[in-house]
């Protein structure tokens, strides 16, 4: 139990203060300290989202965002995913930028057999060339359901008596490897990100093994 | 910040207030044990392995072998065949190789041809003598399965019935299994089947694991904009995801041919498919039951594709299928 309290302090704390937007540093100009963004694609089902973020004033290059996406399906509110996190610009030469982002992560997925309500966090790596109108990189990252609670159906029961509800820990991760690209207008900007997923042992994989996410940001 | 780590203490020591944590490969906490974990459940120790079976009639009766689908479904949902019993036959019932009760295994212990062995092991361990008749009742994949051991050894099967199986050839199963996971992308079953994918995963070897998620993924049967049409969810205690896995993966890089000799098998087979199931339908009964010489197909109405589980398909089918064995009794 200890583990799901210093995973829940972690997560929280990451998640209350902070997102993973995909943005570019360079387009940023003096005035602009905010972005928006909505995006759409497949990230482990047909998702839509919203995001926003803002600027801290800091030695490097710092933002703070959260992150809310639901995938597509006759019912709206059961499946969710709220994402706070920050990402920081860690390392910047001539066009070359680097940037490390973390994550917060408190996702809710309902079917007919269980409720699941999970604490996870996620960590990145994105390392890429950046212009102010345009930029493309690569990126590294991990995704961990640190603690899931569980909650069983009449239908699951009905068929697994025995199945026992409660807090589960840890119940998974995934990596993930991909590209990300974007044009950059004056406030606008339109990213696409894709890659592979693949889970924590390297040997198997989700049922659908990759993401891929159109979205647009505006500035301000 | 203050209030951030304050609201972060009380959460965590709400969650910490409940119940211990528990271990997704608890044995039990997920999905039923095995026959070689619980020994109260009925097994019987054959070609190497232990099956989770049960019988039903009188021993020395013509046998009824039932043969589940999947493959990694169990026989629960087959259970309506226990009737036949009542009509002098003695009903067979076992959960095949890694799947629902029986002992699990490694994906390196299955190979396309070990159901059909497993199959054969099974009808010896219960046949009484050569004089019995042995009859297949398969439903899907195990229809498949009744075919590939027909295909094998002709001689040995008095009759069969097979409720809708994919194909008989890998190309036919490809076809038939593309239309029926023809879910709508913005439909709620395909996200059911995939959205999980970021709460629970498993590693190759976390049998409990992944068969948790195999039987998640049973939710999507009775989903509305599945095409099999079944009336609901299917009652079910494990699916094995690995025997699953392995056995769609050998088929894909193997292929597999199971009509070459079924011209030897000239006893009348009786091919059953469903009115509801929109991925089936009569063109591909016609198209796979060709490869038997003597079929007599079967429409079964108000029903999808586990026409023997739900109460109209199986009102329906029953008399048929009586019928059909007691011709070749």
């Amino acid at each position: 139990m200890k583990r799901i309290l210093l995973a829940t302090i972690t997560l929280v704390g990451i998640s209350a203060a902070a997102f993973s937007q995909t943005i570019n540093w360079r387009s940023f100009d003096a005035n602009q300290k905010q972005v928006i963004g909505i995006e759409t694609g497949w990230n482990y089902g047909l998702v839509f989202g919203a995001s926003y973020g803002r600027r801290l004033p800091a030695h490097l290059p710092v933002l703070v965002n959260v992150h809310y996406s639901f995938p597509s399906g006759k019912n709206l509110l059961d499946d969710f995913k709220i994402k706070g996190g920050l990402q920081i610009e860690v390392w910047r030469a001539r066009g070359f930028s680097a940037t490390l982002k973390a994550n917060g992560i408190f996702r809710r997925f309902e079917n007919p057999y269980a409720r699941f309500v999970n604490f996870g966090s996620a960590f990145s790596a994105v390392a890429g060339y950046y212009r102010p109108k345009w930029f493309v990189a690569g990126v590294a990252g991990f995704d961990k359901a640190i603690a899931t609670h569980i909650r069983h159906g009449a239908a699951y029961l009905d068929n697994v008596p025995g199945a026992q509800d409660g807090w589960y820990v840890p119940t998974g991760g995934n990596f993930n490897f991909g590209m990300q690209a974007g044009i950059s207008g004056r406030k606008t900007e339109v990213f696409l990100d894709l890659g592979r997923v693949v889970t924590q042992d390297f040997k198997t994989t989700p049922f659908i093994p990759f993401y891929a996410n159109l979205g647009v940001n505006r500035r301000f | 910040m203050f209030r951030i780590f304050c609201f972060s203490l009380l959460l965590g020591a709400l969650i910490s207030g409940c119940k211990k944590e528990l271990s997704l490969d608890e044995p039990g906490a997920l999905v039923p044990k095995t026959v070689d974990k619980d020994p109260s459940l009925p097994s019987i120790p054959v070609a190497g392995t232990q099956f989770h079976a049960e019988t039903f009639g009188n021993p020395n009766d013509p046998i009824i072998v039932v043969l589940h689908g999947g493959p990694g479904s169990d026989y629960r949902y087959l259970l309506n065949c226990k009737a036949f019993a009542d009509e002098g036959y003695f009903v067979v019932f076992y959960d095949q190789r890694g799947s629902g009760l029986s002992k699990r295994h490694n994906k390196s212990d299955y190979k396309i041809d070990i159901m059909e062995n497993d199959l054969d092991a099974v009808i010896d361990y219960y046949r009484k003598s050569p004089d019995q008749k042995v009859f297949l009742l398969g439903h899907s994949w195990g229809a498949m399965l009744a075919t590939a051991y027909i295909n094998a050894h002709p001689e040995k099967i008095a009759g069969a019935i097979l409720g809708e199986p994919g194909g008989f050839i890998w190309q036919d199963v490809q076809d038939y299994v593309g239309r029926a996971q023809d879910f709508k992308l913005l439909g709620e079953t395909l996200n059911n089947a995939t959205y999980l994918d970021q709460f629970i995963t498993g590693h190759a070897d976390d049998h409990a694991i992944l068969d948790y998620k195999f039987n998640l993924w049973a939710a999507s049967d009775d989903a509305t904009d599945s095409p099999i049409g079944n009336e609901g969810p299917l009652p079910f205690w494990r699916g094995g995801a690995m025997v699953n896995r392995t056995m769609f993966e050998l088929a894909d890089q193997e292929g597999f041919d199971w009509v070459s000799n079924l011209h030897n098998f000239t006893t009348k087979v009786l091919f059953v498919y469903s009115a509801n199931n929109k991925a089936y339908g009569e063109a591909h009964a016609r198209k796979v039951s060709s490869a038997y010489p003597n079929v007599q197909l079967f429409k079964t109405e108000d029903a999808g594709h586990d026409m023997f589980s739900f109460p109209r398909g199986w009102q329906h089918f029953f008399p048929t299928g009586l019928q059909y064995f007691n011709a070749l009794k």
